[in-house]
């Protein structure tokens, strides 16, 4: 199986579902044999944030339209999907984008969760994290040093 | 009654009375004989005269009308009104290409279209728009057109011809300016903006003429177009038509060749898989293998899939596109115009320069891979490879830019061309301001680069042989000239001659070998020189050994030195042997001088890398020795001398300051048998551990 490189393998998932897989469905008849769905894809931005859908359209400088677009929180071992829609992103934001094996998906240790339930975890999460660092920044301030915050850095 | 008054119908008489139709009737004119107009339907003459009459102008449109007209079905109503044109649609349509939108050269964004990109076409065939492209209902078909091009235009014209053929399109001609089918109006205006764009752009129409593309998944069709395709394809550039064409054209083409309007997109759909229009003027070698070829990717796509015949596949796709209404929003040809983007940047002419590790890396798994083969019988394992473009080389004289009517040569600065932007003057130094350390500092730095200008020298000529491997015939002694040129530049390099000196000095090379980088190098460039340079270089280390041992007890670098001295070694005729022998163990001239203390050998024999070099040199001369029974007597004294010395000198050293050499060679025992008597031989023996058993 040959590849290619970076966007180009992926646009070959934007419409055809067709994997080679379906080798293992020879019994079955043909007209099931074929993936019904388009590949469904995660994206992950700069941001932090987990978008799930389904890849429509993209790009040279991999400007992804998704559609049915579902943002996932993760807090620990639970999950919570927020339906979106639509995502028209720009290229430079997205860290990494990957297919989504539709079979694994369901396959996950992690718990899904409500939306609200979710929203409060994180919440609770951002708290901690902030509580802690500001003890840790305090600490280093007293012994005189400091520690510059990545988002004030404008070098990379 | 209109404003002046006039009544309205003798408005329209007295306007066309005002219009004179044909010259004979005007009474101003004394005397007019009526001649027939010499009528050149010229491709883009319509830019005839204005004082032609209607008549010329309508005997030019006649012959064209007459076999256009039935043609021109009534579906075209999305177009703005386009005139019948002659043979020359490209380059007519350019001419009347509307402005275009400033997009960055070449690669560009999509192209300018009149409905934009996604809108969901207005027609209830959604499911089967992209299969319309593919293959269309063909109709308004009409029988092949009796050609408008030059008739000598056989079968036999191979493609390098047809680039000089005036008139020529490569993409199938015959069929292209007469059959549009049913076209929706969001295929009109891609085709639209297709035909708009200059040849210089790239766009996925543009893309997308490209023959072959007969419904098949892009996986099945990129390989093949990627991996040098013999087919036809319209190079959309000059710049990129080694990208598609497999064998290079060797006349680049005279003319620039824009894309001609749409259809040939659909025609080529409609032609029956067996015998593609377009290849009608491939020689038939040509088109046997882009059937085959073909064939090949079809069975692929069959394999692939899995399903059964091609017709369950068909339909079922349909299904699937059916049951997703947002499936195939990006065109087929959108999807191969970013992955062609994509697959740009992995263009090289020269993959060794680019991506050199990336290249030995495969080709080392490559020669495992066939090496487990080779011995076992096993499957041959997949090995899934990077698809990357083919390109032949691509031109490379920068041509500077060249404005018309201006009066004389503008510069221009661009990537090839840079100005100066910034004049910043460099102080000179003076020499008396040098302190001692600056001087130090700088003989550093200048060494420094001397090994850097020595290794990219030495890189040049390690790559040789695999040029050599390339070239051509007639290349081949000028390159093997040129690698004596510059293994005699290394040589130079090392062994810096200074002016006023007849003996270079050593100095120059010490300095070198000081540097971690500087030993490493040496090491490499060693197999290089000739035995005599390489015999210097040996000699000059041997003699220069403990200073070197001493700069290099931090990088511990020396010991890589050790394979091609041993390697060279047993090139080495006797008398050099034995003069290096004498240098490394820093013997006295002659035996009867009293043998003071020898820091020297002390420090060779201390430093692995010494030691090591040692015995393997004595092995050399107990090879040497007992290869040659017969030698001559003064040859014999000398070495019998120089061994007297040496065993002596080995004798005196303690045995606890000794290093641990690389390896033993086991022929020193019989050696020193030959130049000490048992007792001597025995202690010998326990200092150095000669014998196996002792350690």
């Amino acid at each position: 199986m040959n590849y290619m490189p970076g966007t180009a393998s992926l646009i070959e998932d934007i419409d055809m579902g067709i994997k080679l897989r379906t080798f293992h469905f020879r019994g079955r008849h043909s007209a099931t044999e074929l993936n019904p769905r388009p590949e469904k894809h995660l994206v992950l931005l700069r941001d932090g944030r987990t978008l799930i859908g389904f890849l429509r359209s993209i790009d040279q400088f991999a400007n992804l339209v998704l559609h049915q677009t579902v943002e996932r929180i993760h807090v620990g071992k639970k999950y919570g999907d927020i339906p979106r829609g639509i995502f028209v992103v720009r290229g430079e934001n997205v860290v990494l984008l990957g297919e989504i094996d539709l079979e694994k998906e369901s396959d996950t240790p992690l718990q899904q969760v409500s939306i609200e339930e979710i929203l409060e975890e994180q919440r609770v999460e951002q708290q901690t994290k902030l509580e802690a660092e500001k003890l840790k920044v305090q600490a280093l301030k007293d012994r005189g040093l400091s520690i510059p915050r990545a988002d004030t850095l404008d070098e990379y | 009654m209109d404003l002046l008054g006039d009544h309205e119908e003798n408005l329209a008489e007295r306007l066309s009375k005002m219009v004179i139709e044909n010259e004979l009737e005007d009474p101003a004119i004394m005397r007019a004989v009526q001649t027939r107009p010499v009528l050149q339907p010229q491709p883009g003459s319509l830019n005839s005269s204005i004082w032609d009459g209607s008549e010329v102008l309508r005997r030019i449109r006649g012959p064209l009308l007459a076999q256009e007209m039935p043609t021109v079905s009534v579906l075209e109503y999305a177009l703005p009104q386009r005139p019948p044109q002659g043979p020359e649609d490209d380059r007519d349509l350019s001419e009347r290409a509307l402005p275009r939108r400033s997009t960055s050269p070449v690669i560009g964004s999509p192209p300018v279209r009149a409905v934009p990109i996604g809108t969901p076409p207005k027609q209830m065939a959604i499911p089967s728009f992209s299969q319309q492209i593919l293959c269309p209902k063909p109709v308004h078909v009409r029988p092949p057109m009796p050609p408008r091009y030059p008739a000598p235009y056989g079968e036999r014209m191979s493609p390098n011809q047809l680039c000089s053929v005036p008139n020529s399109s490569l993409l199938g001609h015959p069929f292209a300016p007469s059959v549009p089918p049913v076209l929706s109006p969001l295929q009109r205006a891609q085709l639209l903006g297709g035909a708009q764009l200059q040849p210089g752009r790239m766009s996925p129409s543009q893309f997308a003429r490209v023959p072959g593309f007969v419904g098949s998944p892009l996986a099945a069709v990129n390989p093949k177009l990627l991996q040098g395709r013999v087919g036809q394809m319209l190079p959309p550039a000059p710049g990129f038509r080694a990208f598609f064409s497999g064998p290079p054209p060797t006349t680049p083409p005279s003319q620039p060749r824009p894309p001609g309007p749409g259809p040939p997109l659909q025609t080529l759909r409609s032609q029956a898989p067996m015998f593609r229009a377009d290849t009608t003027h491939l020689h038939p070698q040509h088109r046997r293998l882009l059937h085959q070829r073909q064939q090949q990717s079809r069975n692929q796509h069959r394999s692939l899939n899995g399903a059964g015949d091609r017709g369950s596949h068909r339909c079922s796709q349909q299904d699937h596109l059916r049951k997703d209404p947002y499936a195939n929003l990006m065109l087929q040809r959108e999807k191969d115009w970013v992955s062609k983007i994509q697959m740009m940047q992995l263009q090289s002419t020269d993959p060794y320069l680019d991506d050199f590790y990336y290249q030995n890396y495969f080709e080392k798994l490559e020669k495992l891979s066939a090496a487990e083969e080779m011995q076992g019988d096993g499957p041959k394992k997949e090995r899934t490879k990077l698809i990357t473009p083919q390109v032949a080389k691509l031109e490379q004289a920068y041509k500077p830019v060249q404005f018309e009517g201006s009066l004389g040569k503008l510069t221009v600065s661009s990537v090839n061309n840079p100005r100066k932007m910034i004049d910043a003057v460099v102080p000179s130094r003076g020499e008396d301001d040098e302190t001692k350390e600056k001087q130090v500092r700088d003989k550093r730095r200048k060494t420094l680069v001397i090994i850097e200008k020595t290794y990219s020298l030495l890189l040049d000529v390690e790559d040789y042989e695999r040029r050599y491997l390339l070239s051509l015939e007639e290349e081949r002694p000028a390159l093997l000239d040129e690698r004596k040129h510059k293994v005699c530049g290394m040589y130079d390099n090392l062994r810096a001659k200074l002016p006023g000196q007849d003996r270079p000095s050593d100095d120059h090379f010490v300095q070198i070998m000081c540097i971690r980088k500087g030993k490493r190098m040496v090491a490499r460039i060693l197999p290089f020189l000739s035995t005599e340079q390489a015999a210097d270089i040996l000699l000059t280390t041997a003699r220069n050994l403990p200073f070197l041992i001493k700069k290099d007890s931090q990088d511990e670098v020396l010991p890589c030195l050790l394979r091609p001295f041993s390697v060279l070694l047993y090139h080495l005729p006797p008398v050099t042997v034995t003069g290096l022998l004498q240098q490394l163990m820093n013997l006295p001239q002659s035996a009867a001088a009293p043998a003071p203390c020898n820091p020297h050998l002390t420090a060779v024999l201390q430093n692995k890398f010494g030691l090591s070099l040692l015995f393997t040199l004595l092995s050399r001369v107990e090879d040497l020795q007992s290869s040659e029974p017969l030698t001559e007597s003064s040859q014999s004294a000398q070495w019998t001398e120089v061994m007297f010395m040496a065993t002596r000198e080995l004798l005196r050293i303690p045995q606890a300051a000794l290093a641990k050499p690389v390896s033993i060679p086991t022929n020193l025992v019989s050696l020193f048998s030959r130049y000490v008597d048992q007792q001597k031989l025995n202690l010998l023996e326990t200092k150095l551990q000669l014998v196996q058993g002792i350690r």
